[in-house]
């Protein structure tokens, strides 16, 4: 097996005997997804840095235990949840700082507003950003993360059911967003 | 079917959608949305919506770029958590110098490559205290010296953490180079041919390597 081909779960059974390159090849390939799904999840590429660092040192400790029984990726996701849930109660609203305020986005503009100025693709992630955070998680799961149904659910903690009813409301709030700016697909 | 029943029926539709584009639908809940998109007019449409979601979601996320230094950044981590890395015996210095390499941006490391080299042959040629003729070089060094091994050129835009990891889990070590063409002599612990050429072969195949030239093979056959 090569390097190139070896699989998440075969790296892991090298992290769990101390192999520290096998660790860095995990970071290597899902660092920047974790990066970027805790600074979805916080606002805050600062943090987001932080925790992403956190999530595979958690890596480093946690192999001996890892039974496989999720895949890799939704495993580092489950832990990444749970550090910037854990860092957001914490810090509870004083991280928004000036620095951070910076990197939410601007409610100044409204998205009928950003539509009258940028294209459908652009409305439609401007929406995708404004969705309530239980619903952009999810769509982010499934449309960047590449997350099952039931993945997304052990990710997330939640039963599958909710995963679907939640990613009913946020397609359905896109819908109506994108048909208030004048986009109708037909649904709902 | 009702209306109401059909509402339905595309309420679900769209909602498993997301996972169909995704790849992670199976069972009744996969042929269930291909029997509505082969069956029903609007369902290519909303295909179509849900791709367009599918692009909006990706770019939002790779907007966000991750810091340039993560990777040293962690490793640094790791040995405050973890302790400094054991050197295996047999690579003492240059496994060193190249473990630093991997810190340093490809293209400092490859400059500084030559640099460190010189500084490598200085060391074997000049013994401590200035004594010469009782003066002996380090066995596994020799022994690095003496195995069979591969002329190795990477390329510009390789990434030394990449390197890095293949040559720690293949149990190669960099011998000798660069030369001025930037060709790295790597020292390959095989004794058939036919393993020195599954090494050369798997060097070949990584993404990083630009060129793989047989320097001396096992002197046993197979």
């Amino acid at each position: 097996m090569t390097a190139a081909t070896e699989t998440d779960r075969a790296l892991v059974d090298r992290v769990a005997k101390g192999d520290r390159a096998a660790v860095r090849l995990l970071f290597m390939r899902h660092h920047a997804r974790v990066y970027r799904f805790v600074a979805r999840q916080t606002g805050s590429e600062m943090m987001a840095d932080d925790i992403a660092n956190e999530v595979f040192l958690e890596l480093w400790r946690q192999a001996p235990g890892f039974e496989g029984r999720s895949e890799v990726s939704t495993w580092l996701l489950g832990i990444a949840r749970f550090k910037a849930l854990s860092v957001l109660r914490k810090k509870k609203e004083d991280w928004i700082d000036d620095d951070d305020a910076a990197q939410v986005p601007d409610s100044a503009d409204t998205p009928e507003v950003v539509t009258m100025k940028q294209d459908k693709g652009a409305a439609l992630r401007s929406f995708v950003d404004a969705l309530p955070e239980e619903h952009r998680t999810v769509i982010d799961l499934a449309y960047y993360h590449g997350q099952s149904v039931a993945e997304i659910g052990e990710v997330l903690g939640i039963p599958v059911a909710t995963v679907k009813t939640r990613m009913f409301y946020a397609r359905k709030k896109l819908g109506e967003a994108l048909k208030a700016a004048g986009y109708d697909r037909g649904w709902p | 079917m009702s209306a109401a029943e059909k509402m339905s029926r595309r309420d679900e539709m769209e909602t498993l959608l997301p996972f169909y584009l995704n790849g992670s639908l199976e069972g009744s809940d996969l042929e269930a949305v291909e029997e509505w998109l082969a069956s029903d007019p609007a369902a290519l449409a909303a295909l179509g919506e849900a791709e367009a979601e599918f692009s909006g979601t990706a770019a939002a996320n790779e907007a966000i770029r991750p810091p340039a230094d993560a990777l040293s950044r962690f490793a640094k981590a790791l040995d405050a958590e973890a302790g400094p890395a054991r050197q295996p015996a047999a690579s003492s210095f240059l496994a060193q110098v190249w473990a630093r390499f991997t810190a340093v941006p490809a293209g400092v490391a490859w400059a500084a490559a030559a640099a460190l080299l010189a500084l490598v042959m200085v060391q074997s040629l000049v013994p401590p205290g200035g004594k010469g003729s009782d003066f002996e070089i380090a066995g596994a060094q020799d022994d690095l010296a003496k195995m069979p091994f591969a002329l190795v050129k990477f390329k510009p835009d390789a990434k030394m953490s990449d390197i890095s990891a293949f040559l720690d889990q293949n149990e190669l070590k960099i011998s000798g180079g660069p030369t001025a063409d930037g060709v790295f002599r790597i020292a390959i612990p095989a004794t058939t041919a036919a393993d020195y050429g599954k090494v050369l072969g798997l060097i070949a195949a990584q993404p990083f390597a630009d060129a793989v030239i047989e320097g001396r093979k096992p002197a046993s056959g197979g």
